[in-house]
């Protein structure tokens, strides 16, 4: 029995489409004249509001009295224009909007965002204050880096690094070994902008902690900011026995450039690990020590191609004895040495720009 | 007896026919709900400072920026100048020209001051030969490889071979780029570092659009009507379709025109194949497979507001082929991994997103067809009256109207990109439009597609360019 298509489903189908397109035509058309309408009032009220925001900045103490009535929507444009002044400023002028922003209530705001049910609200409330820089919210943030919510926790690292002192940084450091690589990563990032000022406390985490992830970054960040007090750790670290160690050691100590790293250097040209031996040979390029030339031409045979690269640009560092020793290489029987060397030697100012 | 056994065969194939309208086009709405609602959650994520923090952060991983050419002299010079204008902290942009017969060479020689390179490489990827290597001794992360002609895969693969970085992103050397689109791009390999191993980024049409110096100045509308219709697609289809399949990690197709690959995991999986015209979905569904296979953890991503513009097709000839290639590439996709489907080893890719893709992207077109074959026969028999007919038309007709039309109702709310309300009539009238020519041709160049297919057709065919920011 073949079934039989029936005409009234049909129109009652056709009927139901027809106004369920045409309700998301006025939909659309309701929904794109509310945007046009809000976006007009703020264009009107952005200028007005801003010169006031400026007036206010400039005043000493900060004057917030102009904004204490206004309503809903100039509150929304002025926290965000202020936001978004917070973004660029910093010193005096960053203060004083600090200052307008707590005056107005919003770190409060905020800082009851941090507590709200609604982690994407917690993560957007800690990147608030993160930009607006005051010291006030540091403890909201600190206990905001315990949040269940990886986004949140991201979002608190980030404001702290933002807004912390010295102290609030050491706080960070153990969270190089954060569960989460996303946290952990955001913690790197903050500490190689500022990880300076607390140098003593990452080569002591990076000495003691028993986290192989939170030690590999701190080895890292050592490398990034230049601890040359790190040079020990690196030592023994390019010696270690996992290779992800020694790769991020050598890496390191490839930026630091201790003496002391020369002989090790050379070991490590022979190591398995194709990463450890190209940053051996980059190393080697800082210290341009005529020792090194038999080595590096050595190197120049190496099946990988960074290893090859690196060694050659090593040689072309060195001088006239690695010139030399380039030179020699353009005769090699293996085409793969002649290749690297004739690139070095030909490339002049087109160096591409490295990882 | 035979007479009544092929009418309520007809009758039977009848039903299907609607069942089967009914179920492609929900596919396609709950795809665009879905796509749209991830959006909104990507959204949230994004935080002001974000792009600033990735521009200085040393974890930011540098990008090999691959771009075939192929006779691309209108443009190529203000494209590659647009790329070298990328905000990212470390990228190198690797034009591959791909044996052109024009002076797309010559253009980049004059306008980049490039002097040929013993700049080696290791062939980690077999491709034709490698005439040259240019470098620029004005941009020092310019590289361009001169290369006999293989297609669009194997100037990737030659370009896999010549990159530095561990990420590469692969563009059309006419595509357009907007200046944040790699940080935007790079956030999912970022967020998930080790884990993410392709990103795809929206893809949309530049013609219409005021572009100078290959920069869009000014988004609007094309005024001919078959580019209009393909603004509409591409919302449907690459916007919100793309970021629907991504939520469960079961996106097959990430654009040739834009997208960021793990390149580590791209050579694992083979690179691109060289056999294949459709070597961007291919190379995708590789990789899920070859991930799949080892149990490994992986992600491949879709970022919403990435924005590439592309020149789409403006005539019907030059439309017909790219249909027909497309159609080629997915049926030659589904075929190579036909092993992966309804296998729940696979996943989601093997038991949701790969029968997705048969039945709704690749038969499609037949059904459709026979549908189109089948309503006037049933008419002239007897079988169906010119009401019912004609009902079931216009509801097939609806209802992909109000698909479409809700996929302009979200651009709306999540991008904003059409700023005139008159651009929104337009793209409404669109979505009616593409109803009436447009979707019947292909179809019918998508089921053209299976006959060449059969015959062993891999060419690609000249995608002709006006030249969008001429």
């Amino acid at each position: 029995m073949a079934p039989a298509v029936a005409l009234e489903p049909l129109r009652n189908g056709v009927l139901a489409l027809a106004a369920a397109v045409i309700l998301l035509a006025l939909f659309l058309l309701v929904e794109r004249s509310a945007a046009a309408l809000s976006s007009s009032r703020r264009s009107r009220r952005e200028p007005i509001l801003s010169r006031l925001l400026f007036q206010a900045l400039q005043s000493s103490p900060v004057d917030a009295r102009a904004f204490r009535r206004l309503g809903r929507f100039d509150r929304r444009l002025v926290r965000s224009i202020l936001l978004g002044l917070a973004l660029d400023l910093r010193g005096d002028s960053g203060d004083a909007i600090a200052t307008l922003y707590r005056d107005l209530g919003f770190v409060k705001r905020d800082l009851a965002g941090l507590r709200s049910w609604r982690a994407s609200r917690r993560a957007n409330a800690a990147a608030d204050l993160g930009l607006i820089h005051s010291a006030e919210t540091v403890p909201g943030l600190l206990s905001a880096l315990q949040d269940a919510d990886v986004r949140v926790r991201q979002a608190a690292v980030w404001a702290i690094g933002q807004v912390g002192t010295p102290a609030t940084l050491t706080g960070l450091v153990h969270l190089l070994g954060d569960r989460s690589l996303v946290v952990a990563h955001r913690v790197q990032e903050v500490l190689a902008e500022r990880g300076r000022e607390i140098a003593d406390s990452i080569l002591r985490y990076a000495e003691t902690t028993s986290s192989r992830s939170g030690r590999l970054a701190a080895v890292e960040l050592i490398g990034w900011l230049r601890i040359t007090t790190g040079a020990d750790l690196l030592l023994s670290g390019m010696r270690d026995l996992d290779p992800e160690v020694r790769v991020k050691s050598v890496k390191a100590a490839a930026a630091v450039g201790d003496p002391r790293f020369l002989e090790i250097f050379h070991s490590r040209l022979e190591d398995v690990r194709w990463e450890v031996r190209c940053q051996a040979a980059k190393g080697l390029s800082l210290f341009g020590a005529v020792a090194s030339v038999p080595r590096l031409a050595a190197a120049l045979r190496d099946h990988h191609w960074w290893v090859r690269f690196y060694a050659a640009t090593a040689l072309a560092e060195i001088g006239p004895a690695g010139e030399e020793a380039l030179s020699s290489a353009l005769h090699d029987p293996e085409p793969l040495v002649q290749e690297m060397a004739r690139y070095l030697l030909e490339r002049g100012d087109a160096v591409p720009a490295l990882p | 007896m035979i007479w009544a056994q092929l009418t309520t065969a007809l009758e039977w194939y009848g039903a299907f026919i609607l069942l089967f309208f009914f179920a492609i086009n929900t596919y396609y709405l709950v795809l665009t709900v879905t796509g749209f609602w991830r959006t909104l959650q990507v959204f949230k994520q994004v935080r002001r400072p974000d792009q600033r923090r990735l521009l200085r952060s040393p974890l930011t991983p540098p990008i090999s920026v691959l771009a075939p050419a192929f006779n691309e002299e209108a443009n190529v010079v203000d494209n590659v100048r647009s790329l070298l204008m990328l905000d990212y902290p470390l990228f190198e942009v690797i034009l591959i020209n791909d044996g052109s017969r024009d002076r797309t060479l010559g253009r980049l020689v004059d306008a980049f001051d490039l002097r040929r390179s013993a700049r080696t490489f290791d062939r980690v990827m077999p491709c034709q030969t490698i005439r040259g290597v240019y470098e620029s001794s004005t941009y020092s992360n310019l590289v361009v490889i001169d290369k006999d002609n293989g297609g669009k895969a194997d100037a990737l693969n030659a370009g896999l071979n010549l990159s530095l970085y561990p990420l590469f992103c692969a563009i059309d050397a006419d595509s357009i780029l907007e200046s944040e689109a790699l940080l935007r791009l790079v956030r999912p390999f970022v967020d998930a570092p080790g884990v993410t191993i392709a990103a795809g980024g929206v893809v949309r049409v530049a013609n219409g659009c005021e572009i100078h110096g290959g920069r869009v100045h000014q988004v609007r509308l094309p005024r001919r009507p078959l580019p209009l219709i393909q603004v509409v697609e591409y919302l449907r289809a690459f916007l919100f379709g793309r970021m629907g399949w991504s939520t469960g990690n079961s996106l097959l197709v990430i654009s040739g025109a834009f997208g960021l690959f793990d390149k580590r995991a791209a050579v694992l999986a083979g690179g691109y194949a060289t056999d294949s015209v459709g070597e961007d979905m291919e190379l995708v569904v590789r990789m899920h497979r070859y991930r799949r296979e080892r149990r490994q953890p992986y992600r491949i991503g879709f970022v919403p507001d990435p924005i590439c513009w592309t020149e789409v097709p403006v005539s019907f000839r030059v439309l017909r082929r790219q249909r027909t290639r497309w159609q080629r590439g997915l049926i030659d996709t589904l075929v190579r991994h036909r092993a992966m489907i309804g296998r729940p080893r696979y996943g989601s890719v093997g038991m949701v997103a790969l029968p997705g893709f048969v039945i709704f992207e690749m038969l499609s077109p037949l059904v459709e067809l026979s549908g189109y074959l089948l309503l006037p026969a049933m008419w002239v028999l007897g079988l169906l009256n010119p009401a019912g007919a004609w009902m079931f038309f216009v509801l097939a007709i609806m209802y992909m109207v109000l698909v479409s039309t809700l996929a302009v109702l979200l651009e709306d709310i999540a991008f904003r990109r059409y700023a005139s309300v008159l651009d929104l009539g337009r793209l409404l009238v669109g979505a009616v439009l593409e109803n009436f020519g447009f979707r019947q041709l292909t179809v019918w160049w998508r089921v053209r597609a299976f006959w060449e297919y059969l015959r062993g057709d891999l060419s690609w065919g000249e995608m002709e360019r006006k030249g969008v920011g001429a």
